[in-house]
């Protein structure tokens, strides 16, 4: 039994609302999307369209430039940075390509342009994933500024025990100077975190329109079948595809003789030094084979040695950088990058060992402080609790 | 971290404008001799501190400017937009018809309270605009009457309201010969205010920078434009960005964040009188010195001579008293160039010479009435005169 079409009564209201709305969806996705008024303009090749295509398609073709860095470009750098890109990427039309560099027209043809990239790729999505606010959720795994910078400076112990009452003073004018920075602080943290709130808050909205678009995308490509068939007929079309000479019959077969000729002399050569070697160091009879067998073991087992080594520090000697957090299922296959348990692994032994020297060093202050104190008769000393 | 900063008078307007200027085409200058990166990383850095941005792209100066008398005000902004590289805010000023005539009084007392209001209104839009504050710079005279009066106020305001934000006020120290009869008066007053409610004090002495114009730079006719450029030019050298450590990978975030320590600590001292200051000093003892390096081979400079204990105070170690920035970007297309900022001795000549005359103006009650007529009472006056013989007091102590 075939499966029977079922015709879904469609209210025409909705039918002529669904194209701009569609429109509308896949603009915001966009950056410097144009409205759904400027698409229909640009389907009759009104000349006030063209400028707001080429900028859309220099932002989409150019994406590593910085937001608003598109203002330093010149219009006219911006249509030939665009032609430019679209040949690159095998864009067939010619008629794009012989659009006048001022900006001033050509509306159909980018809007045919845009279409093309748009049925390549998932250019919204891409896009998106290349724009993404970066929300912090990276931590450094690698320590190496922490142990690059020399800390605080040791505060100095007075050996005769007499403090200046104007060092203390001075301690405590820096101490509210630290309180004050460590306020500052806070609220630029607030400050900032409201920021974030309205980038993410401005993503989502994209990411929602990104949505939209998919669902409503047929009835854009209907319509830019319309756009195609309003175009008046390519003259000639003439392939883009560069030509590639095909080479005489005859030509590459000295090639090939030359090259053979040139790898029976090299075989020659190596062979040659190699014999001149060997007989110099072949003198030397069985010790030598045996102390180069020796050798080569010692060898391995460096480079052995070193691997392991490498492997146990192994995952966090890896390149520096911030990494981001991301969450897999339980059983998926390994991706790149370093695995949670991993990284909690190497950090516990590190935290084991550092304790050990902690624990060291403080006997040894508590053993220093207990020679202070007998030094000094009738003073009570209280211990802080222990933990 | 960006600092606003509020130009009080005609002093301060004129050098925050050059502040402004200098600042800008430092950031903006192509042969910074070091990488594309640093150069770029630097220029956002100074843009952050100092200008905010606009939608056409022309920078404007976070700043607040205040006078009496439109007339330096409207040619500072002219003088700003006139530049097309960099402006002032549109709504940033405020100004009345009528000056101070030179008189703190007027200034602190009437002017300070009437326009409290709208003056704080500005500074805080201009707080707002700013992602992080990290203080404010106030630029004003130390003896005029607005910029003096006005300045002391608007300080006192803006401890109370931003406690937690750094203040430092830029004061220009009047001529030893200067016009304004109650000059000294008028120091006196601003120091004792500002001394409590502000958190450094940079001054300029007229003089020096006269004698710099004169001896250094062969300026026949000095004019105060000459004056003010090479203010900005030493402010800029300062302010403008550093890596604080060895191995840093930022550019400090703390433009204002230097450890001064301003206050010798004041009470709980014997006071050991007046000091005689024929005593020759053999150092110049301090508490607090930075030097700030740019330029060419900044890595290698030797600050050893820097670190010598015997230029600084017993009960302090140089590591603590001594810190170095640095950069290989050079400044304004000098090679090399270092700064010195200094927290010593050295002013206690000047502050006990002003301190001087002006106790010899007041034991004759001279032109008190100008003041008592406005609210500032003979006891503000004392008051004033005592801070200030502990403030010098302190600093003599520090040679102990």
């Amino acid at each position: 039994m075939g499966r029977r079409r079922r015709r879904r009564r469609v209210d025409p209201a909705d039918a002529a609302r669904a194209l701009p709305e569609a429109i509308a969806a896949l603009s915001q996705t966009l950056p410097a999307g144009p409205s759904p008024e400027t698409f229909r303009r640009a389907k009759f090749d009104r000349p006030e369209a063209a400028p707001a295509f080429w900028r859309l398609l220099f932002c989409v073709l150019s994406p590593q430039l910085p937001d608003g860095a598109s203002a330093s470009f010149s219009p006219e750098a911006q249509v030939r940075s665009v032609k430019l890109a679209l040949r690159t990427q095998g864009y067939p039309r010619r008629a794009l390509a012989q659009l006048p560099d001022d900006g001033s027209q050509g509306g159909r043809e980018l809007l045919l342009a845009l279409a093309w990239l748009l049925a390549r790729e998932p250019l919204p999505e891409r896009l998106l994933a290349q724009n993404r606010v970066q929300l912090g959720d990276e931590m450094h795994v690698c320590e190496c500024e922490a142990l690059a910078s020399p800390g605080p400076p040791a505060p100095s112990v007075e050996a005769d025990g007499c403090v200046d009452i104007r060092h203390l003073q001075w301690l405590m004018g820096k101490l509210r100077f630290r309180w004050r920075n460590l306020m500052a602080s806070q609220q630029e943290q607030c400050a900032l975190l409201g920021k974030l709130l309205r980038r993410l808050q401005r993503e989502n909205a994209r990411l929602q329109a990104a949505l939209e678009w998919r669902r409503r995308e047929l009835v854009f490509w209907q319509w830019m079948d319309t756009v195609l068939d309003a175009c008046p007929p390519e003259a000639s079309q003439p392939t883009f595809l560069p030509r590639i000479p095909t080479p005489a019959a005859g030509a590459l077969e000295p090639l090939v003789r030359e090259l053979q000729a040139l790898q029976g002399e090299l075989r020659e050569a190596v062979e040659a030094r190699r014999a001149a070697w060997e007989a110099g160091v072949g003198g030397r009879g069985p010790e030598w084979s045996a102390a180069r067998t020796a050798l080569r073991e010692a060898v391995g087992q460096d480079l052995a040695a070193l691997r392991r080594a490498c492997e146990r520090g192994g995952s966090l000697a890896q390149p520096h950088g911030p990494r981001r957090l991301v969450r897999t299922e339980a059983g998926a296959p390994r991706g790149p990058g370093l695995r949670a348990p991993e990284v909690i692994e190497a950090l516990r032994s590190r935290e084991a060992r550092l304790e050990v020297v902690l624990r060291r060093l403080q006997g040894q202050c508590r053993q220093e402080l207990a020679r202070l104190v007998g030094a000094l008769p009738g003073l009570v000393w209280i211990l802080p609790p222990g933990r | 971290m960006s600092i606003v900063t509020v130009q009080l008078g005609q002093c301060g307007n004129q050098i925050g404008f050059e502040v402004f200027d200098a600042l800008f085409s430092d950031s903006h200058c192509p042969q910074g001799l070091c990488s594309k990166r640093e150069n770029e990383a630097y220029q956002a850095s100074c843009k952050e501190r100092f200008f905010s941005e606009e939608e056409n792209g022309v920078p404007i100066a976070r700043a607040v400017l205040v006078d009496m008398e439109p007339k330096v005000i409207n040619q500072t902004l002219s003088k700003a937009a006139h530049s097309g590289r960099w402006k002032y805010g549109q709504h940033s000023c405020f100004c009345q018809k009528q000056g101070s005539g030179n008189n703190w009084a007027y200034g602190y007392s009437v002017h300070g309270p009437r326009h409290e209001e709208s003056i704080m209104n500005l500074i805080q839009k201009e707080v707002e605009k700013c992602d992080s504050l990290n203080g404010f710079l106030i630029i004003m005279s130390m003896a005029g009457g607005t910029g003096s009066g006005l300045g002391a106020f608007v300080t006192q305001n803006l401890q109370d309201r931003y406690s937690n934000s750094l203040k430092m006020n830029q004061i220009i120290w009047p001529y030893g010969t200067g016009e304004v009869i109650v000059q000294n008066y008028n120091s006196i007053l601003t120091l004792s205010h500002l001394y409590r409610s502000s958190d450094a004090l940079l001054i300029h002495e007229n003089d020096a920078v006269h004698k710099i114009c004169a001896k250094l730079m062969n300026i026949k006719q000095i004019s105060f434009r000459d004056i003010n450029q090479v203010l900005a030019h030493q402010l800029g050298s300062v302010f403008q960005p550093t890596y604080s450590g060895e191995g840093s990978f930022h550019y400090r975030r703390n433009p204002l964040g230097i450890d001064w320590q301003v206050r010798p600590p004041l009470s709980g001292l014997p006071m050991l009188g007046k000091m005689s200051l024929n005593k020759e000093f053999h150092f110049n003892t301090s508490i607090a010195n930075l030097v700030i390096l740019r330029g060419k081979d900044v890595h290698s400079a030797e600050l050893g001579a820097f670190k010598d204990p015997a230029l600084y105070t017993s009960w302090l170690e140089p590591v603590h008293a001594f810190s170095v920035w640095k950069t290989q970007r050079a400044f304004s297309k000098y090679e090399k160039s270092a700064a010195l900022v200094s927290n010593s001795q050295f002013l206690v000549k000047p502050l006990d010479m002003i301190v001087g005359k002006a106790w010899n103006m007041f034991a004759s009650k001279a032109y008190i009435h100008q003041y008592t007529k406005f609210g500032i009472e003979e006891e503000d006056f004392l008051d004033s005169f005592t801070l200030l013989e502990q403030v010098i007091a302190s600093y003599c102590n520090l040679g102990f």
